[in-house]
């Protein structure tokens, strides 16, 4: 049973970096902002209408979901998200069109230019 | 500044602020003094626009009744080419002729506006308007979730 991603790809940079902020653990809102800053080195910082715009969308197409909270945090406001399988798989396909995209760019810079 | 972020969440749309006001007053509290309260007012400004014009479905209402208002005007026109003329000769039908002598003579300024003629406007012209809104709207509204939930076919 193959699913099919294409419908999603690609991904807005917002979307990307929010999914791959979301496959090493879940997250609350800010600690997803502060993971996208720092996997960005500082580039891109969304700010909590982008975040949480971007996340209403994710989980609108089921690439996203709420989960529990961890019993150690009882701030009532914070909210746990976690990618889906589904999530994982259409993330696992945007890393893989982008890597043809970064094998193909060093394919053309590295190659001599022909005058046309 | 803190108030009129607060405000800024109240203003948007019931859903977005049930869901999430909460949590983006809280990250507003914390990141307000790392990242400067200003870019995080203007990226609430943003998300304001966002949500009201892309996300809450007003867009929607919003083509449908231009959409009508469209259909309005072009049967006042159509109306007043054709319309009065059949209601006043009900056997014949409209020509190149009647056409050019309205353009011409303005005809239809010799005939008087009766109740009946308005009457007959007014149940045409709203009957048709909410046809097309209600169209629209159900229309739309299955476009969207169909766009939504394209990705969960299966090959």
């Amino acid at each position: 049973m193959i699913e099919d991603y294409s419908p999603f790809l690609p991904l807005s940079p917002a979307a990307l970096h929010i999914l791959l902020s979301l496959a090493g653990e879940d997250r609350h809102g800010y600690g997803i902002m502060q993971e996208v800053a720092r996997q960005s080195e500082g580039q891109y910082k969304p700010g909590p209408g982008t975040l949480y715009d971007n996340l209403q969308k994710l989980m609108t197409q089921s690439l996203v979901e709420e989960s529990p909270r961890p019993p150690a945090h009882d701030d009532p406001r914070r909210r746990y998200f976690r990618l889906t399988s589904f999530g994982r798989g259409v993330l696992s396909a945007e890393i893989a069109r982008l890597e043809t995209v970064v094998r193909e760019a060093k394919a053309c810079l590295h190659a001599p230019r022909r005058a046309t | 500044m803190r108030t009129c972020y607060r405000c800024l969440l109240w203003l948007h749309p019931p859903m977005f602020r049930r869901q999430f006001a909460g949590e983006m007053l809280w990250i507003f509290d914390q990141a307000a003094e790392s990242q400067g309260a200003f870019p995080l007012f203007f990226d609430g400004l943003g998300s304001l626009g966002r949500q009201w014009l892309l996300r809450s479905g007003w867009w929607k209402i919003a083509l449908a009744l231009s959409l009508a208002l469209f259909e309005v005007v072009l049967g006042g026109f159509g109306a007043m080419l054709f319309g009065r003329r059949n209601l006043v000769e009900p056997a014949s039908a409209p020509s190149v002729g009647s056409i050019a002598e309205f353009a011409n003579h303005g005809a239809i300024a010799h005939q008087p506006l009766t109740i009946g003629i308005v009457m007959y406007l007014a149940v045409f012209v709203t009957g048709g308007l909410m046809v097309m809104v209600i169209g629209l709207t159900f229309w739309l509204k299955t476009f969207s979730s169909r766009r939504g939930h394209a990705g969960h076919r299966l090959r």
